[in-house]
């Protein structure tokens, strides 16, 4: 009954109605019909507001059926991506010639907070200041009560440190799993890997250069440093460094044949895996960002050129009794032998004198695009961000070809000056140095820059520096070390200091037929007792350079060599007699 | 012919007889509902809620009766005077009311706290339909006749906002409309006044509140805020979900008792019954409910007088409102507002007022007969 009570509702009220009419004659017929049609609307309109209430009921049964089954029941989900796009997922790995890691990723948790979550920011700040004591409280609390709802609370939690906020159960704070750059071995070359940013950007070294492909590219960098060396080397120049007191040092480790750089150091260093807290003179790549006028190392190219230019031969001097006088200059020798110096003699002692002399011949031009050839007067072209742009005379006077002739009034990098000197003991073929492992092969053929038998004198007045020469504190029993000696003064304001020196030693081995050339410098050396208190290129570079070999040399398969045996003597000998006539004074 | 007699000739024993037991069963019955819902809701106890539900109930179910079988013409009678005093309480309320969560919308009487904003619902619903009584059809044709119940819903409508409560402000705007519809008011001008709120709702938007703006926004999204706005109406979908097809049984509903549904003893009570007892349970009650509107409809198309015919089917329109917000509520189809679950939910002015409406319900079906004139007189 309560069910159905429509049926032929609207026929019994008529009759009702009806029935009135004839029960109380005495009403107005027309107040009769005023009602009824009264209640004629208003039935329609109940009949009407009927229909919505049940359409409507329906509809809440529907979505009552929906929420109650057919919708799975969830927590609310995060609906944002907190800086998804910037996490650099997956950065290949770095590895050295020989697969050695030398950079990779590892998964880590990254605390963050969802202030909007956060029911306590007093109480939880107080528990995880509890279980991370580097936390500061009140900076945590400060934090879970912004607005936002994304907060970093802390990087990279160990996975107990991870464990230990877990079991504290707050509400709003969580993790955010992450990749950390990692270099394995820290500082060993901190230079050529240099660092990423929080989210993983390269921002210097080869992570900056290759930062796209490290990106994009699953397969690991290769380069063409091996970590074993580059760990002799940094160990022996920081031995060297402490030594003498330096205030930096360099040194290089190149292939000869090909420029392919083998160990790279620049001192002092930092470690990657904390990059962004270096200071900036840790950051500063001497190797290739710094310029330097490198001094006497320069009498290499000095000698090369004019031998291949044909304007001295080995046997040809230049008269070196007096210092040269020009403008306000003067020009003059460290170990003066006030007499006529032969070639030889003239890069054995390293008479700035007979060097200016042979450059004033051999001309301003040549010695200009003798230098340009072997890429001097450009930065250096090497695969990292940091190379800086050699300090170029200009004009470049006849007496800056003098200076430059010994190395000053030029500076430039010393990967320049490695790469430089590879290109003259190799057989004179120019080769743009490389980190990248491989590009040395799809490299174009270097270009010449003097001849095979240019190189091969080259070679052997850098035997007879080691041998006899500036150059002896870097002979490496075995090895036929060959090198230069080199000591600048450094410039300062109106001039240069004689107190402050550049320190080099740039070698290459076995003078036979050079594979590697060593380049050691020390920034402002201070002689010791056992130096007596010299602080010059052959005493504190050179035996670097000789310890670095002795070291490197076996690992490089270089087997030694006995220097005495006739053919090394044929090879390396040099004729010290004059054209025409004997050495008189000896 | 026992009908044909007017039955205000009914001795009192008559009336009782005429009183629609079966509806006033339903009414206990969804009463019943709700107490074991309050018992479930204080985890297992009487107290505090189920057991002063009761008690309320039992005063309520008392007033409904002697509401139902006092002479309906003394309701019409009075209706504005009963409307004056609502209004005035409202008036009192805004200067003298209790401020609770923001919101001046109680009296404190010590003993007992009422909320007249509940009570304005059934009052204007009655003075509506004397208003409407008595004009014919020609007189609501004509606008000017509109203007005094234009008046008699925005002077509640005002006061209640000012407390501020959109919601009972909206409720009671419904509630007007409604009974418009019912009287007769042309379609178009509905449509005209429906265009034109929606034309008005920019303007609107800028004098709401704060927390009104925000949660009608959380409605459009709950995700937006999910511990703040937004967090009632995830947790209740949620208790929704998870109570599945039969629910996860009495007493047994982990959302509520573990605290994580809100206002589960007042304005989510659905949910909770919904997770207790599944669809089924949420189903069972949207069917009671149901009867209960079929039954007071079918006492509307009875009523022989437009006045009994607008009161009984206005109390219905608001029975259905009263159920229908708040379950479209706390399934996300409207936006939160503060409105109970009738004859459920915990709170003793909201069962007064559903009841005394019920009262007037039986008291048109009572009276169902007589043939009241335009000025209330027995014609």
């Amino acid at each position: 009954m309560i069910l159905n009570p429509f049926k032929s509702i609207r026929q019994s009220h008529q009759q009702r109605a009806a029935s009135h009419g004839r029960v109380r004659p005495c009403a107005p017929r027309a107040m009769d019909e005023k009602i009824q049609a009264a209640l004629d609307v208003s039935y329609r309109r109940l009949l009407m507001t009927g229909a919505m209430l049940l359409f409507a009921f329906g509809a809440i049964t529907v979505r009552l059926v929906d929420v109650s089954l057919m919708q799975a029941a969830s927590e609310p989900r995060v609906t944002y991506a907190p800086r998804m796009q910037e996490m650099r997922m997956d950065r290949a790995d770095i590895v050295d010639r020989n697969g050695t890691l030398l950079a990779t990723n590892l998964s880590t948790a990254s605390l963050f907070a969802n202030p909007r979550k956060v029911m306590n920011p007093d109480d939880t700040a107080r528990q995880l200041a509890m279980v991370l004591p580097e936390l500061h409280e009140a900076e945590v609390a400060r934090q879970l009560k912004s607005k936002r709802s994304f907060v970093w609370l802390r990087r990279n939690l160990t996975p107990r440190q991870q464990w230990r906020v877990i079991s504290l159960g707050l509400p709003g704070i969580e993790f955010q799993s992450a990749e950390t750059r990692v270099y394995p071995n820290g500082t060993l070359a901190a230079h050529i890997m240099g660092y990423v940013d929080i989210d993983n950007g390269g921002l210097a070294g080869v992570e900056g250069t290759f930062d796209t492909t490290l990106r994009d590219d699953a397969a690991p960098l290769q380069l063409t440093i091996d970590a074993r060396l580059q760990h002799i080397l940094r160990k022996e120049l920081s031995r060297a460094k402490t030594e003498f007191s330096a205030l930096g040092a360099t040194g290089i480790i190149l292939d000869a044949r090909n420029g392919e750089v083998v160990a790279m150091t620049s001192l002092p260093d930092f470690d990657p895996n904390d990059g962004g807290n270096a200071r900036p003179e840790q950051r500063f790549n001497r190797a290739t960002l710094g310029v330097y006028e490198l001094g006497s190392t320069f009498k290499i190219f000095t000698a090369a050129m004019a031998l291949d230019y044909g304007i001295v031969t080995m046997r040809s001097g230049y008269d070196a009794t007096k210092p040269i006088r020009i403008s306000r200059f003067t020009i003059r020798d460290y170990h003066a032998k006030r007499r006529w110096l032969s070639v030889p003699e003239i890069f054995m002692y390293s008479s700035n004198i007979g060097a200016a002399k042979m450059a004033e011949d051999v001309g301003t031009e040549a010695q200009r695009s003798f230098l340009r050839r072997l890429g001097l007067l450009r930065p250096a072209s090497i695969e990292l961000p940091e190379v800086g742009a050699p300090m170029v005379p200009s004009p470049w006077r006849p007496i800056n070809t003098m200076t430059i002739s010994y190395g000053h009034g030029l500076a430039v990098s010393p990967l320049q000056l490695a790469s430089g000197v590879a290109a003259m003991v190799n057989g004179g073929i120019v080769h743009k140095p490389t980190l990248i492992r491989g590009r040395a092969k799809s490299a174009p053929a270097g270009q010449r820059i003097i001849s095979e038998l240019t190189s091969r004198e080259v070679r052997r007045l850098m035997r007879l520096v080691v041998e006899k020469g500036t150059g002896r504190k870097a002979a490496a029993e075995g090895f036929l070390v060959g090198g230069k000696t080199g000591t600048a003064d450094k410039p300062k304001k109106g001039g240069y200091s004689r107190r402050a020196l550049i320190s080099s030693f740039v070698g290459a081995f076995p003078m036979t037929d050079p594979r590697y050339v060593v380049l050691a410098t020390l920034d402002e050396p201070r002689g010791t007792k056992k130096t007596h208190g010299y602080a010059t290129g052959g005493w504190v570079a050179a035996p670097i350079v000789r310890r670095v070999i002795e070291r490197a040399a076996p690992l490089l398969g270089v087997q030694p060599i006995d220097e005495n045996s006739p053919a090394v003597k044929k090879e390396l000998h040099i004729d010290f007699k004059r054209e025409g006539r004997q050495l008189a004074s000896f | 012919m026992m009908r044909a007699r007017n039955s205000s000739e009914l001795r009192l024993s008559q009336k009782f007889w005429q009183v629609n037991w079966p509806l006033v069963l339903l009414v206990i019955v969804i009463a019943s509902i709700g107490f074991a819902m309050l018992y479930s809701a204080a985890n297992g106890s009487f107290k505090p809620w189920a057991s002063k539900q009761m008690t309320v109930f039992g005063v309520g179910l008392v007033m409904m009766l002697i509401i139902a079988v006092i002479d309906i013409r003394f309701w019409l009678r009075y209706a504005y005077v009963f409307y004056a005093f609502s209004v005035g309480l409202l008036v009192f309320v805004e200067f003298f009311g209790v401020v609770r969560n923001h919101a001046k919308r109680w009296i404190d009487l010590e003993i007992i706290q009422l909320q007249p904003s509940e009570f304005m619902k059934v009052t204007l619903v009655l003075v509506l339909a004397r208003y409407f009584h008595r004009l014919n059809i020609e007189d609501i044709g004509r606008p000017h006749y509109l203007v005094v119940p234009l008046l008699l819903i925005a002077a509640p409508v005002l006061l209640v906002q000012r407390q501020p409560d959109l919601g009972t402000a909206l409720f009671l705007v419904l509630c007007g409309g409604a009974m418009f519809f019912l009287a007769g008011v042309r379609i178009w001008k509905f449509v005209v006044v429906m265009t034109a709120a929606v034309v008005a709702v920019p303007v609107g938007w800028s004098f709401l509140l704060d927390y009104q703006k925000s949660r009608i926004l959380t409605f459009l999204s709950p995700d937006r805020d999910p511990l703040g706005e937004g967090y009632h109406i995830l947790q209740s979908k949620i208790a929704l979900g998870s109570g599945g097809m039969f629910g996860r049984g009495f007493l047994k509903g982990t959302q509520s008792h573990l605290n994580f549904l809100p206002e589960r003893q007042t304005d989510f009570i659905f949910t909770m019954l919904a997770e207790e007892f599944g669809l089924a349970g949420g189903l069972g009650l949207l069917g009671l409910y149901a009867l209960v509107i079929l039954y007071g409809f079918s006492i509307a198309l009875r009523s022989q007088n437009q006045f009994g015919r607008l009161l009984a089917m206005g109390v219905i329109v608001l029975f259905f409102l009263y159920a229908f917000i708040n379950i479209a509520m706390v399934m996300g189809l409207v936006p939160v507002v503060g409105l109970p679950l009738p004859l459920i939910s915990f709170g003793g002015t909201a069962m007064i007022t559903v009841l005394a409406g019920f009262g007037f319900l039986i008291c048109a079906s009572i009276h169902r007969d007589i043939r009241i004139g335009r000025h209330g007189d027995g014609s």
